[in-house]
């Protein structure tokens, strides 16, 4: 356990870190639109620990999907999400009823759990450290925090798909070698995602006129 | 020059001499740079010399209603700042005499006791703005408090020590060591930790005239004449010191003198002071890049340094780090 870890190690438990931070200033992000362009650079960390994996391991397939996640995730969700936000005129997330300081403090505590409970796994993989399986977890817990936090579609949206990054960055860990059409199909559930809660947002804004959950039940037919 | 060999008490009483007048030039560089990014021709690179020494020209005055406690609260905390260079690897990457006579823990603890006395001096002055400094000082004191802990946790966790020699021979000893996660958190958490020790944009507002915003500037609205200078001074040497750990123990251990010659001292030293420069110069751009936070939302900040704090020793114990 007290190993010093090889450079490789360092670099890609870092940029899972890179990750796990990010999320974690989704959660402190009061303007919609800085969640959704930190979305957009947690999915161009993903893509880049992809890449980086694909290198050094001499994976191919790895390089595929950086590819396709770096056009849907960095550059296409990204985009859609943000010509959403531009059409509702709403800035300010929905804020919740613990302060930012708390909810960060919990948030905390919730990936402590995650990364206790990777830990009594004793998974090891040839592709990425451990650590790396332990943050891809504490990613998802924070995602879950995150959505239960706030109170408006767009955060729930992108906490929904930043969880998704979070079980790629455990999917290269976990296996690396993972045939690529399965990989393909995780990218189009999230585009199924995406067209889920863009017509959530456009239809709930267009009724209601706001992007807030606690008018959802506002939506009966 | 080269070859005349210091005793290591020589070098020892270098290293803290260095602190002690190396401080307020890294101080006015740090001022002026500022000056000059926001347009203003600054003050003169040696202006806290000046500062310091008018101050130690003028009188006291004491309020009635001070004791002892106002007149005796910088000199305490002058003496703390002039004991931490003696733990802390400035000059050499071999541990000197004192050297082993107090951990990080025992620095941080006689860095608090100066903070913690010059915060008492200002209470005992009276001075509605000075008790608030005062009492605000603690207050944030304590918030950063269990940050410095964990980083302390992570260094402990790296060495197996928490003897800051021991890290920065580790973080020389390979690149693996430069970019293991925990070491970078650890290394990312004590930055923020040192922008709110030195009450730095976007915590304090550390050249302002405006009470209501002040934290640590407010504890000294009291003190006056050869009082005042020691608390500027210890100011400008507590920055330096804390600069000095942040490059001599994680970021940058590089440029220490590896030997006892007089020639590797000196130019240890102008490392030291070029690297705090450098420091102070980002630290500049920072102050210029951000806006102060309003007080409430400072508990948010220090809640991010925590979180990188945790975060390096979780990934430690996670195995990657």
């Amino acid at each position: 356990m007290y190993h010093v870890p090889s450079t490789y190690q360092g670099v890609t438990a870092g940029m899972a870190v890179l990750v796990l931070l990010s999320e974690f200033a989704m959660l402190r992000a009061p303007l919609l639109r800085s969640q959704v362009r930190l979305y957009a650079f947690q999915s161009l960390v993903v893509s880049g620990l992809a890449a980086f994996v694909a290198a050094s391991k001499h994976i191919d397939e790895l390089y595929v999907l950086a590819g396709l996640s770096l056009m849907l995730k960095v550059i296409l969700v990204p985009g859609l999400v943000l010509r959403l936000l531009r059409d509702a005129d709403t800035d300010l997330a929905g804020s919740s009823v613990i302060g930012t300081a708390s909810a960060i403090l919990i948030a905390i505590g919730v990936s402590a759990f995650g990364f206790f409970a990777i830990g009594s796994l004793h998974v090891s993989s040839v592709s990425l450290p451990t650590s790396a399986l332990a943050i891809a977890c504490a990613v998802v817990l924070v995602a879950f925090v995150l959505i239960i936090l706030r109170t408006d579609v767009v955060s729930q949206a992108i906490g929904f798909f930043s969880l998704e990054n979070g079980v790629s960055v455990a999917s290269l860990v976990v296996a690396s070698g993972l045939p690529l059409i399965v990989d393909v199909a995780f990218l189009f559930d999230l585009l199924v995602a995406v067209v889920v809660f863009g017509v959530i947002m456009r239809v709930h804004h267009m009724r209601n006129e706001t992007l807030s959950t606690t008018e959802l039940d506002r939506l009966r037919g | 020059m080269g070859l005349i060999v210091l005793s290591p008490s020589g070098i020892q009483s270098l290293q803290v001499l260095t602190i002690l007048l190396g401080a307020p030039l890294v101080s006015g560089v740090t001022s002026h740079l500022e000056g000059r990014f926001q347009g203003r021709r600054g003050p003169r690179i040696l202006q806290p010399y000046y500062d310091i020494a008018k101050l130690f020209r003028k009188e006291t005055l004491v309020t009635d209603e001070s004791s002892w406690v106002f007149l005796t609260g910088p000199i305490v905390a002058f003496a703390c700042y002039l004991t931490v260079p003696m733990l802390i690897p400035v000059l050499t990457t071999f541990p000197l005499p004192l050297g082993y006579t107090g951990d990080i823990l025992g620095g941080g603890f006689i860095l608090a006791l100066a903070g913690f006395v010059v915060a008492l001096a200002g209470t005992e002055s009276g001075a509605p703005y000075a008790q608030l400094g005062g009492s605000r000082a603690m207050t944030f004191g304590a918030l950063i408090e269990p940050t410095i802990l964990f980083v302390i946790f992570a260094v402990a966790l790296i060495t197996r020590t928490d003897l800051p020699y021991a890290l920065a021979a580790t973080v020389r000893s390979s690149a693996s060591q430069m970019v293991r996660p925990s070491h970078i958190l650890a290394a990312a958490a004590f930055f923020l930790v040192v922008l709110v020790d030195t009450g730095r944009i976007p915590v304090e507002t550390h050249s302002g005239t405006l009470e209501f915003g002040m934290i640590d500037e407010a504890r000294t609205l009291e003190h006056s004449g050869p009082a005042l200078a020691l608390l500027k001074w210890g100011a400008t040497m507590k920055q330096l010191i804390l600069y000095t750990i942040l490059i001599n123990v994680f970021v940058a251990p590089w440029g220490l003198a590896a030997t006892k010659n007089l020639g590797a001292v000196g130019l240890a030293m102008v490392a030291l002071l070029a690297k705090a420069m450098l420091l102070g110069l980002l630290f500049a751009v920072i102050d210029n890049l951000f806006s102060k936070l309003r007080l409430f939302k400072i508990t948010e900040f220090i809640a991010s340094a925590f979180l990188l704090a945790v975060l390096g020793v979780l990934v430690f114990y996670a195995g990657g780090g």
